[in-house]
């Protein structure tokens, strides 16, 4: 098998955290190698073809990333990032109303503006990306630093701009607590709040109102309206992202699962691969730094193991908070199309959207935060199977892809495919009877999800549905093994995991107790999941200070970020 | 450094709250060579001219490169399947496999001994493996004198393809008269002149004289497409036979090949652009200028335009055919797709299908014949495909088990992905939507009647993907045609796509034609896109860094210099 590889930095898993970190350093001339189990690199952001013609899209599929630094200073354009997003389809959408059980009910200016606001498009000029990056991308503050209202960095960017936002609650407030006070109508908020939950930091959680904010602001304000999707979907924004890294002349290996973190003197030099690995299980050496860009149990729990880290330290990672949705995606092939039911038949002809004329349904029920409760005690409550009847199972429906000529919806020659529609259930690792009960349940579970999309659309009858594609939380565990617990945004980004504190304030700027070690995954690093690059451009502040990465002049620093005691600045300039 | 000139007209203005955050790829760029189709030929003819200094770019119409070199979730969630998992036959030669050195830890061959079985009803069977005596000793359980003769014949076959039919795969064709004169000068050369004036069902049956022998060895001979009564391609049987027992499987899945190459193009420059379907090659002054790729209003410029699509869709439907002289345009228009395409039947099962057989070796093998008893039924069999029926008392087709290399296909720790491929027809009398549920259900009788394990406790999934269906997911293997275009006398040699082009330059200055369609053909043998780099470098004036095989060079020195 000849003599172990040596590279700069060895990086274990190549989904976007992954292979972005190895953009921004083969972009500084280090030598990197990405390994990845499966056989495709991507992670979350797949787009798969279970039949020909059809092709769906299990994980990511919104783009949520537009703020990042990454798109400037990896020039993803050189490597054929396109989105297809005309301005004048932001203008024109239609923002409709919001599913009730009642039927549509609508949005209203004060909503609109008070969103509007919250999102800094109401500034002068608008201050939208300048706040999206300080929540998502900025390091967090050193351990010695005292987090404060004054040094928090979107509580600067409020008060630089907008200060009638900033007060000094606005750190210790719910979601809901800030929307009761810019927002007008009950279901916006409840919408809203959902939407928070689907995308990472819920709707009553404390602590968290402007990033809960803020995550679905990522997606409504900087792309908003139908066309928001990159061009090949999130794995066309990934291919980008994979270009720019093997250009940089970082090496890709996959079908490598990895087996150990080799640790020497306490000190992390490399891997071994697992023996089913295309190469054997060979060594490959690390000069520099491993950055374990897998989940957290894996990086710490399996390949470092207890025998480097304090019990106190596997404790705290062992009881890391994984309850986030857990996303159960359905899509439907279907003889005739979907149609609104009766209840919905009532909206503007831009709520049938692509060559299909899909109905774009949502968000439903959104009539109160009651109902948003209910769903949060079934699937967060360590229940099992849900508990609310199906006409109260909140879920939502992707906005069609047809818009997209490469895309299947609206093209394909035998009947009709959905979106996906998608709705949280427990994770698989607490589900009261076990880890495999999703499996035991498939069957029942699908048929309560037909029943809930039922609620407001035609055409999801046994005889009209050719085909139900769906993937549970347990499915998700399986094919994508950085997915624990089956959650899409990583571990729960709540107050007592995020920022400083995330995932345990021992790991919160991206280095470990292992020297040489550092780690770059959605469950373990500020700001998490949503594939925003910002994990890597984050991290990017801690391996300058480290003296591991030295970037050219293409290279600039979070405005708010504040440099380690003894540590040479990641600022520039 | 950028690989390509463009003109950016972007700025982040933030009094422009509807402004893009972000830059895109531009709508006008300018390359030096744009190739059409990101499939084997594409990715390699990108990577050789990458590396030799010339900014490439290729648009792929999918979300993903490879064509044919695709591994796909064919039983989602979960379980992973290649369409093209047997079609690795060149790796032995492949010029590619050697220049980029993908043979190592980015990329892993298995070439497992078991390669092609078949089993039949009376539990008998018979094994090709890549080791001969392991394949006479397994002809030895039906006939003395055909293990004797396969000892014999192979080994004048395997030089027949070592030293002329391989090797000439990656050298530009010659007319026939040119093939003949030079194929005069050795022993070797007359034999496969010889050779090459029967059919593969004449040679079959004058080299072997069992029935089961036959069987086998006119499957192996022509699964691939070559018709078994056809004269004038008979060169092609020793190098199908010889092949279907060296066969490779591409550990992780066909699509590592493709991402190998891909990684090669992009190291070096190039640029891949996903979900970018080519509309129109732009003409200027009746020369080909660049592209545009559909519904983006995006265009391309550049001084070579490569397309790796079929003549039909090159021709016709991207230059135009106002733009085409008449004797091209009639050749076009001449074009025969593949005779027959395939249906295959995935499966994930919870243990590998366990034949029932005298051989226990079959449950290894590679590729495993089921359901043809004897050489009549196999011409029956592909004679009703051929006239658009399949006879579900009659059909039969060849399995493999991919698991049993690959353990990452399934994503669930311990579980099988199989597959079932029969010939079929594009047009089934009946319709394939109407006639899909019994086709499957009679594979599965057929294939269970074989491997009886195969029973309703012990599959997990199951999924159909019919010709119909070959041509949703690559829409340019046309009419389900996976080689793009019959493999007939007339289209193959320097007549495959047609006199004009099979040099790989076509009679429209600027456009080069260099898929599956253009000579040596289809399969995964990465001979077109090789020798349309080689023809590109040279028209475009770049040094070419790369040189032929060994095989090769031994090839021209003995047949082709004076």
């Amino acid at each position: 098998m000849g003599k172990d590889e040596r590279f700069d930095v060895v990086i274990i898993g190549g989904g976007p955290n992954g292979m972005t970190t190895a953009a921004y350093l083969a972009k500084c001339g280090l030598r990197v190698c990405v390994l990845e189990e499966r056989t495709e690199c991507g992670g979350a952001c797949e787009t798969v073809e279970p039949i020909p013609g059809v092709r769906i899209y299990p994980h990511a599929m919104l783009m949520y990333a537009s703020a990042a630094p990454g798109f400037e200073q990896l020039e993803l354009h050189k490597y054929g990032f396109r989105m297809e997003w005309d301005p004048k389809d932001l203008l024109e959408a239609d923002v409709g109303g919001l599913a009730c059980s009642d039927g549509w009910r609508s949005i209203t200016p004060k909503d609109q503006m008070g969103w509007a606001k919250l999102g800094g498009m109401l500034g002068q000029p608008s201050f939208t990306r300048e706040l999206m990056r300080s929540a998502f991308w900025c390091p967090p503050h050193p351990p010695e630093v005292e987090v404060t209202d004054e040094n928090t960095p979107y509580m600067q960017v409020y008060r630089k701009y907008q200060p009638d936002i900033w007060t000094p609650e606005l750190r210790e407030m719910t979601m809901f607590d800030l929307l009761d006070e810019h927002c007008e109508t009950e279901h916006f908020k409840t919408a809203m709040a959902f939407a928070a939950w689907a995308s990472g930091a819920a709707g009553h959680w404390e602590g968290v109102a402007v990033p809960a904010t803020l995550c679905v602001q990522l997606l409504t304000l900087p792309n908003m309206g139908r066309t928001s999707i990159p061009r090949g979907g999130l794995h066309g924004y990934f291919h980008a992202i994979l270009r720019a890294a093997v250009h940089r002349g970082a090496t890709i290996r996959t079908s490598s699962p990895v087996d150990e973190i080799l640790i020497e003197d306490g000190r992390a030099v490399g891997v071994r691969l697992r023996e089913t690995a295309a190469s054997g299980g060979r060594t490959i050496r690390a000069e520099k730094a491993v950055i374990a860009a897998c989940d957290v149990h894996q990086a710490f729990l399996d390949l470092v193991g207890p025998q480097h880290l304090d019990p106190g330290v596997i404790q705290k990672i062992r009881d890391i908070s994984l309850k986030n949705q857990t996303l159960y995606v359905s899509t439907f092939h279907t003889k005739t199309p979907l149609r609104f039911n009766d209840r919905f038949k009532n909206v503007p002809d831009s709520k049938y959207v692509g060559p299909d004329r899909h109905p774009m349904a949502g968000i439903f029920p959104c009539d109160s935060r009651e109902i948003y409760y209910e769903n949060v005690a079934d699937v967060d409550g360590r229940k099992g199977q849900p508990t609310v009847p199906p006409e109260r199972a909140m879920w939502f429906q992707t906005p069609p892809q047809g818009f997209d000529p490469t895309d299947c919806q609206g093209h394909y020659p035998r009947g009709y495919i959905s979106p996906a529609f998608e709705m949280a259930v427990t994770s698989p690792d607490y589900h009261v009877e076990g880890e495999d009960a999703l499996d035991r349940h498939k069957e029942d579970m699908d048929r309560f999800m037909r029943e809930s999309f039922s609620q407001m659309l035609d055409g999801l009858d046994d005889d009209n549905i050719l085909h139900h594609w769906s993937a549970s939380g347990r499915d998700v565990e399986f094919r994508n093994t950085g997915l624990i617990g089956g959650t899409w945004c990583g571990s729960r980004h709540d107050e007592d995991q995020l920022w400083t504190n995330r995932p345990i304030p021992e790991l919160a700027r991206y280095r470990t107790p292992i020297e040489g070690l550092y780690h770059a995954h959605q469950t373990s690093g500020h700001p998490g999941g949503l594939c925003l690059m910002a994990i890597p451009y984050n991290l990017m502040h801690i391996l300058i200070e480290d003296g591991i990465a030295d970037p050219g002049s293409w290279w600039y620093a979070s405005p708010y970020y504040i440099p380690q005691e003894g540590k040479r600045s990641a600022m520039r300039g | 450094m950028s690989n390509f000139s463009y003109r950016s007209d972007y700025v982040y203005d933030a009094n422009d709250p509807f402004g893009h955050m972000q830059e895109e790829f531009p709508r006008e760029s300018e390359f030096d060579v744009v190739i059409i189709g990101g499939g084997p030929n594409g990715l390699i003819a990108g990577a050789y001219l990458a590396r030799a200094g010339l900014r490439v770019v290729i648009c792929e119409r999918r979300f993903e490169v490879g064509g044919g070199l695709a591994t796909e979730e064919n039983l989602y969630p979960c379980y992973s399947s290649n369409p093209h998992v047997l079609y690795h036959m060149m790796v032995d030669y492949m010029p590619v496999i050697r220049d980029f050195d993908l043979d190592g830890p980015a990329l892993t061959w298995i070439k497992p001994n078991a390669q092609t079985g078949i089993v039949f009803e009376d539990g008998s069977s018979l094994l090709l493996t890549r080791q001969v005596q392991d394949t006479k000793d397994s002809i030895l359980k039906h006939s003395l004198k055909d293990a004797t003769t396969f000892g014999k014949v192979i080994r004048d076959w395997k030089r027949i393809v070592g030293e002329i039919v391989a090797p000439a795969t990656y050298i530009p064709p010659m007319a026939p008269i040119d093939i003949t004169m030079a194929m005069e000068r050795t022993a070797v050369g007359r034999a496969m002149l010889e050779i090459g004036e029967q059919s593969p069902l004449e040679i079959i049956n004058d080299t072997f004289e069992h029935e089961k022998v036959r069987t086998l060895m006119l499957y192996a001979a022509c699964m691939w497409g070559l018709d078994p009564r056809e004269t004038g391609l008979g060169f092609m049987v020793p190098l199908m036979l010889d092949r279907t027992m060296n066969k490779c499987y591409c550990y992780g899945g066909s699509h590592k090949f493709a991402g190998a190459l891909a990684r090669q193009v992009v190291k070096h420059g190039g640029l891949i652009l996903e979900a970018a379907p080519v509309k129109k090659i732009l003409m200027e002054g009746g020369r080909a200028a660049g592209v545009e790729i559909g519904h983006e209003g995006r265009s391309i410029r550049a001084k070579a335009v490569m397309s790796t699509l079929d003549p039909h869709t090159t021709f016709l439907d991207l230059v135009g055919p106002a733009h085409l002289p008449a004797s091209l345009k009639e050749e076009v228009e001449g074009w025969a797709w593949d005779k027959w395409s395939f249906n295959t039947l995935h499966i994930a099962t919870h243990e590998p299908p366990k034949y029932a057989t005298d051989d226990p070796w079959i449950n290894e093998s590679f590729a495993t014949v089921v359901g043809i008893e004897s050489v009549d039924q196999l011409l029956a069999h592909w004679d009703a495909v051929v006239a658009g029926r399949i006879d579900l008392g009659a059909f039969g087709g060849h399995s493999t088990c991919e698991s049993l290399f690959d353990p990452t296909l399934s994503d669930r720790p311990g579980k099988y992905v199989s597959m079932f491929q029969i010939h079929a027809p594009y047009d089934l009398e009946g319709g394939w939507p109407e006639r899909r549920a019994a086709i499957e259900a009679a594979m599965l009788a057929k294939w269970r009647k074989v491997a009886p394990n195969l029973t309703a406790d012990t599959i997990l999934a199951t999924s159909m993907e019919d010709p119909e269906e070959i041509e949703i997911r690559f829409p340019q293997m046309r009419r389900g045609s996976i080689k793009h275009g019959d493999y007939r006398p007339l289209q193959m040699g320097c007549f495959r796509p047609n006199l004009d082009c099979s040099g790989t330059d076509t009679p429209i200055e600027g456009l080069y034609a260099c898929g599956a369609s253009t000579y040596p053909g289809g399969l995964i043998l990465g001979g077109p896109g090789y020798l349309g780099a080689n023809k590109v470098a040279d028209e475009l004036g770049v040094e070419r860094w790369w040189k032929p095989t060994p095989e090769m060079e031994r090839y021209i020195k003995t047949y082709l210099e004076e």
